[in-house]
Parts: structure tokens; C-alpha cells; sequence
């Protein structure tokens, strides 16, 4: 199990928030005097209201500490947590002899490093140059395309990194960092030189670039779904030099990823540049959000028949097109217009009209991430 | 190649409290090509999804061979799957495209070249090999996710609307081709589809769902002449079966069938069933198919005991046939389909007769045929 996993559940199992902090060997030492702990083995410390796991020795030369609010855990807790350290220390000592090889282990470095930063946040991310202590970091100073991959696949505790890292390896054909983010989610890395490589030689190149970064999204979730677990969602974002720039990416990738999953419950692949207006709607808060449907609809059960949020949803994504629309529904195109007259009648709200639909759209979001009585 | 059977399948998702596949059973035997159809949210790609892998079966067993699989992973189940959404590696040519999965699987190179050489020639692709997917046409990128399917000669092949992206006559032309091609690989094939066309013209046995539910499942030609309930029976056909509610009483030994602007003689077999089940004096829906109303006159003269006034409100002439949308028979207007140098025209009153050997009559409530097929 990886540390991030292990602090997942520890945090699953005590009901407490953890943080990873990193400080060098001198500052430990001296909260270790701060705390009037004399004996240099101890595993944890209290101080100032938190007690500090002295939790991982990282390649580089700091030493990563686990923190917990004191007053959240009892005696025996801080037990507990002391030993299952002490034991997931000495299993992960022998198995970085027996598997782990030194790219894995690079590559959990930059993910508890991100971790670190970020926890599992994603907003007001504010970006930080890798420190040198990082060991990948002089080969992601070339621009690379950046991969979220997230799979509840109830297999995946079976799988490893090794054969996900083989995977994408073979894949790309070429450079790829896969870095462990929390417990099932990692960045995935590819050079951007790989967009370049889907044009063919008789191609104009008159593509935009996010239509390019879509079909690598499809690409890599098509292989995800057939050669690996299945099930899986992938958010790609704009090429970026991960050495500057890894942590507002992340944060970007994972708000990608939790607006795409809310308000796109069937899709498993997530594009920022798709979520402009779920990001707005996001940010409004509930009770906003449920006065302004109070608001316009005098009835708020009209968008939760399955047949009207369907139809209506097609509608929306054929650009009101009543013949396409018609067509994509396999129904007759009176069929159609009967029922969006029914929507008429109902809520007063015509389809048909920009404005209207406008409202329309935007009630529909709106429902997806409001919580109704 | 293998069979696949579901037993009591179940997919309930997290937070639902209803199921959205229930108690699904079949088994699909070995080179069988089986479609699913059925309205949008009815299960049909979910039950597929979790003969992939894709979706955790929430309750049954699912096996394919003798193997139960509902903890495989998909890349061990020996499936190869064609979805709509079909997306190609971009950044690989098409050869390299229908080679990737071998790759994966450790094959030998020569025996990699040969089998992508022989998909390519069956699927016509032959000349693509060296484009990237970029270059590509949607029906030349159909065949070639096609081909990174048959490449792998898996033990079934699962495909889910693959063709619904396509353009009507591609569609056509793709449609004969993947029913060649399940005949020539002699391969298991599940299909989903919404389009009836589809279905009936591809599938060797055919299962309508609704509502997470097997409605029926039969071939195509069973599906057609005895459906099972209105629903299967209004599914399959286009134009739809016509539904019409009345009356059934005896009179003078010959039960007759009532309702507005339809009084008609039900056929000496048929009658019999209706008696035997207890229907004469209660109310029932007859069905009558568009094809099995007919206005030539030597019909007409030998079923005098089945004709009937309408009213022409549209007809539509799409050549080799004529729809005929006809008011005064039943609470609705009924489509008959006559031959397509029929003289009649709108707003015309004509006397048209059923074939009664070709009903179906509906019960009310249960809405089942009384006339349940039997093998």
C-alpha cells in the first residue's frame, strides 16, 4: 500500500483530518527538544496542539511528518498509529528491496510531494517550483501533455504500478511518469510531441489543439477500459512544463474531474475547456442556487421525469435542432415537438426560443448539484 | 469461440432504489449473434457493459464458457468490444492500431502481420494501413476499431450501436458487413441496438427489453408474428402495429369483434382460443400489423366477414408501398400499408379488409397476447 493510501485510511478509520508536512532532519530534532522528548527514536511528538508522526525519511534528504489535531485522538489512537507506521516503515524498507524499482519510487516521491502542497484540494491552488530535491524533476522540464486517472475499479488493489506504468509505457511509445496522487488517482505524464505525431502527413494540421488533446483523452480511455481494469475516469488539460506548473495543473485535472463526474454522471472523460458553465453554477451557493429555480419554475418537478431530462438534454447538445434531435432520440419528429410543447405548458418555458432554452440549460445544471426536498 | 449465460442478473446502482437490469437470464450459445433492443434506459448496454466488465454485476452469475467471470477483469475475459463511441489510438497508424492489443498479449510479430493483413482484406482497409486515424473517413475509422476487434479473434465479440454514428446509407452498407463477417469469423456476437432495422436484419435471435426487463427473446421471425405483450408488438415493425380496443361476442356460433367503425369476424381457430380462455363478452385490444389491411378488390371480395369504412387523412407514397394514416376505425387513426400503385388519395373514403388469419388480440390489463406462441 502506498503512504498516501495508508494515510487515506487512517484518516477512514479515526475520523480525522491528516496533513503531510516535510521539515529537514535539524528541524525535527529541534521539535523534538521543543517537546521535551529526549529519546531521537520516538515516533511522535506533541506540540502546540498537534501531535506530529515522524511518518516517512523521503530519497531526498527531508523528513515527511503526519499531523493531527491532539485534542482528535486518544492515547491509545496515537498508539496504534505509532506501531502501524513503524510496521508499514519496515514492510515498504524490504519491499523497495524486493519490487519497488527507482522509478516508482521517484514517482511516489513528486506524488507525496504533491500531496504535500495540495492534499486533496483543488481550488486556490497557487503554483510552486519543484524543489531540487525532487528526483524527477530535471526530466519535466519539457512541455507534456497532463493526464487525471481516477478508477474505483474494485480490482484495483490487485493491480500494481508496474503493470499500469508498462501499460501506458508501451502505449506512448516513449517517455511517460505515472505518479500515484491519493488512493486511486495518478497523473499521468506524455511528452506534447505526441500531438504532433497524430497528424498525418496528408493532414492540413487545421485541428485546434483541444480537439487534438480530446481524441488522446478518448485514445487512453479506450486502451484503460480494454487492457487494463474498465471502468475509469480520465480529465486531460493543455500541454504544460510540469516542473513550473504541476501543482495548478493538478488542481486544475481534479476540478475537471469532480465537475465532470457531478454534472456528467455517464461521461469518463473530462475536458476543462467542456466546463465552463459547471464551474460558474459551481460556485453559487445552494441556497442560491435553489431560489433562483424556486424563481423561475413554479413547478420543480417538471425536469425530473427521465423522458423530458433525455430528451431535453439531446435537444441541448444538437443545438436545439429539432430534426437531429428527433433523429438521435429515435423518435418521430412530431413525437419531439409534442413533447417539448408539454415542457411548455408545464413550466412556461419554450425550448425553442434562446432565451428560454438558456434558462432551461441552466436549471438543468442546477439540478444536478442542488440538493432538493 | 464459447457461449455466454446469464443467470438471475441483477445492476443496481449505489443510491438507486430501483434496479435498472433485473433478473436477467440467457444463454447465448456458441457463434450465436444475439441483439439487445429496446428503448433508451431500458438496460440493454448496461447488460452488455457487464458482460464487458465494465459495470460490476451487482447479483447473478455471468459466465463465458464454462468460466463464471464476474470478477474478471476485461482484459482477461477473452471479449473484444466495438462501442459507439469508438475512439483509435492518434497517435498510431491504422496497422499499428490493430496491432497494439497483440502486442500487448505478447504474439509473435510474424503472426501479428498476418493477422492484421487478414482483417484489413476482410474489412476492405487494406490500402488505410499507413494512415494515421486523423486521415480517415467515420466509416473507414469503424472498420478499423472493427478490425482491432477481429484481430484478437476473441471467444465473443461485444458491439453497442456501433453504428449509430454513421450516415444512413453507411449505415446500411456497415450493417450487411458486420453480418458477413460474424458468419465468416463464426464468432459469438452480442449487439446493441436501438434501430429495429438492425435487429431483425442481423440478429439470430432477438431480446426486447423494458424497464431492466426481458420482454422476449426469439428470433426474428417469432418476434414478429407472435409478440409476446403490446409492448414487443408495437416495438418491432415500422410502421407500428395498430392497436384497437373493443369488444369480442358470439353470435350465431362466430365471435365477433367490436369497436368504432370495425365490425369483424374472428377466424374459426382464433374464436375458439378466445372462448376456451374466457374472453368472449369482455374487453380485449386487437392488433392488426399496417401490411394485413388491404383494399384490392379481390381481397376485399373474398373477406367479406373483415371489411371495413376509413377515412383517408394522409397517404404517403414512398413508391414500392403506400402509408394510408386512415380516421373512423378505433379511438386513434390507423396506418394501413397498401401496394405502392394504389390509386387512393387524401381526404378519400375506402373500404379496406383485415387478413384475420394475421391478428393478434391483446388481454386488456395483463396487456399479453391470448395467442401465446409455442414451440
Amino acid at each position: 500500500m502506498t503512504d498516501m493510501a495508508t494515510k487515506s485510511r487512517l484518516e477512514k478509520l479515526l475520523g480525522v483530518t491528516c496533513s503531510v508536512v516535510a521539515c529537514s532532519e535539524t528541524e525535527w530534532r529541534s521539535m523534538q527538544e521543543s517537546a521535551d522528548v529526549m529519546n531521537e527514536q520516538a515516533l511522535s511528538i506533541e506540540l502546540g496542539g498537534k501531535v506530529y508522526f515522524r511518518w516517512h525519511q523521503k530519497v531526498g534528504s527531508d523528513v515527511e511528518l503526519l499531523t493531527v489535531e491532539s485534542d482528535r485522538l486518544t492515547g491509545a489512537e496515537r498508539a496504534l498509529i505509532e506501531w502501524i507506521l513503524q510496521s508499514s516503515q519496515l514492510s515498504n524498507k524490504e519491499g523497495s528491496h524486493k519490487s519497488g524499482s527507482s522509478e516508482e519510487q521517484r514517482a511516489n516521491q513528486l506524488g507525496q510531494w504533491i500531496h504535500g502542497k495540495l492534499g486533496g484540494q483543488y481550488t486556490g491552488v497557487q503554483d510552486e517550483e519543484l524543489p531540487e530535491s525532487i528526483g524527477l524533476k530535471s526530466r519535466l522540464l519539457p512541455s507534456m501533455i497532463p493526464f487525471l486517472l481516477v478508477s474505483e475499479h474494485p480490482q484495483l488493489t490487485h493491480t500494481t504500478y508496474t503493470e499500469l506504468y508498462k501499460l501506458l509505457k508501451s502505449y506512448f511509445g516513449g517517455e511517460v511518469y505515472l505518479i500515484p496522487l491519493e488512493e486511486k488517482e495518478w497523473l499521468i505524464l506524455c511528452a506534447e510531441e505526441l500531438l504532433a505525431s497524430a497528424e498525418d502527413r496528408e493532414e492540413d494540421g487545421s485541428e485546434k489543439p483541444e480537439e487534438a488533446l480530446a481524441l488522446f483523452c478518448e485514445g487512453l480511455y479506450e486502451l484503460l477500459s480494454n487492457e487494463w481494469l474498465g471502468e475509469c475516469h480520465l480529465a486531460i488539460s493543455n500541454p504544460m512544463v510540469p516542473a513550473h506548473t504541476l501543482l495548478s495543473t493538478v488542481g486544475l485535472l481534479r476540478e475537471t474531474m469532480y465537475l465532470g463526474r457531478a454534472f456528467h454522471v455517464t461521461s469518463n472523460i473530462h475536458l476543462p475547456w467542456m466546463l465552463h458553465m459547471e464551474r460558474l453554477i459551481n460556485s453559487i451557493p445552494d441556497g442560491v442556487r435553489r431560489q433562483f429555480i424556486d424563481r423561475v419554475l413554479s413547478r420543480s418537478d417538471v425536469f425530473l421525469d427521465p423522458e423530458t431530462l433525455t430528451t431535453l438534454e439531446a435537444f441541448f447538445l444538437l443545438d436545439c435542432n429539432v430534426s437531429d434531435t428527433a433523429k438521435k432520440l429515435y423518435i418521430h419528429r412530431n413525437t419531439l415537438l409534442y413533447r417539448l410543447d408539454k415542457i411548455k405548458q408545464e413550466t412556461g418555458l419554450d425550448v425553442r426560443t434562446f432565451g428560454d432554452a438558456v434558462l432551461v440549460k441552466l436549471i438543468l445544471l442546477l439540478y444536478k448539484v442542488t440538493k432538493r426536498k | 469461440m464459447a457461449g455466454v449465460k446469464l443467470e438471475h442478473i441483477y445492476k443496481k446502482y449505489a443510491g438507486s432504489d430501483k434496479a435498472t437490469v433485473i433478473d436477467v437470464n440467457l444463454d447465448i450459445q456458441d457463434k450465436e449473434f444475439l441483439v439487445l433492443v429496446g428503448p433508451s434506459g431500458c438496460g440493454k448496454s448496461t447488460t452488455l457493459r457487464m458482460i464487458a466488465g465494465l459495470e460490476e454485476i451487482s447479483e447473478g452469475k455471468l459466465y463465458i464458457g464454462d468460466r463464471v467471470v464476474n470478477d474478471v477483469a476485461p482484459k482477461d475475459r477473452d471479449i473484444a468490444m466495438v462501442f459507439q463511441s469508438y475512439a483509435l489510438y492518434p497517435h498510431m497508424n491504422v496497422y499499428q492500431n490493430m496491432a497494439f492489443g497483440l502486442k500487448l498479449r505478447k504474439f509473435k510479430k510474424d503472426d501479428i502481420d498476418k493477422r492484421v493483413r487478414e482483417a484489413a482484406k476482410i474489412l476492405d482497409i487494406e490500402h488505410l494501413l499507413d494512415r494515421k486515424p486523423k486521415a480517415l473517413s467515420g466509416g473507414q475509422r469503424q472498420r478499423v476499431a472493427l478490425g482491432r476487434a477481429i484481430v484478437r479473434e476473441p471467444q465473443v465479440f461485444l458491439m453497442d450501436e456501433p453504428l449509430s454514428n454513421l450516415d444512413a446509407k453507411l449505415r446500411g452498407q456497415m450493417r450487411a458487413e458486420i453480418s458477413k463477417l460474424a458468419k465468416r469469423l463464426e464468432t459469438t456476437v452480442i449487439y446493441v441496438t436501438h434501430d429495429q432495422i438492425e435487429a431483425m436484419t442481423m440478429g439470430d435471435r432477438i431480446v426486447v427489453m423494458k424497464d431492466g426487463i426481458i420482454q422476449q427473446a426469439a428470433s426474428p421471425d417469432i418476434l414478429y408474428n407472435h409478440p409476446t405483450n403490446i409492448f414487443v408488438a408495437g416495438f418491432i415493425g415500422a410502421p407500428t402495429m395498430n392497436f384497437i380496443e373493443g369488444d369480442l361476442s358470439e353470435q350465431g356460433g362466430a365471435v365477433r369483434f367490436r369497436a368504432t367503425g370495425l365490425d369483424v369476424e374472428v377466424p374459426a381457430g382464433k374464436a375458439q382460443a378466445l372462448k376456451d380462455k374466457g374472453y368472449i363478452g369482455k374487453k380485449v385490444i386487437l392488433g392488426v400489423r399496417p401490411e394485413d389491411m388491404h383494399e384490392e378488390p379481390v381481397f376485399l371480395e373474398a373477406s367479406p366477414n373483415s371489411i371495413f369504412s376509413a377515412h383517408v387523412e394522409v397517404s404517403e407514397n414512398l413508391g414500392h408501398e403506400m402509408l394510408l394514416y386512415l380516421n373512423g376505425v378505433g379511438k386513434d387513426s390507423v396506418i394501413a400499408r397498401v401496394d405502392g400503385r394504389s390509386n387512393t388519395k387524401e381526404g378519400q373514403n375506402i373500404k379496406l379488409a383485415i387478413d384475420m388469419n394475421k391478428i393478434h388480440v391483446f388481454d386488456k390489463d395483463s396487456e399479453l397476447n391470448v395467442f401465446q406462441y409455442e414451440v
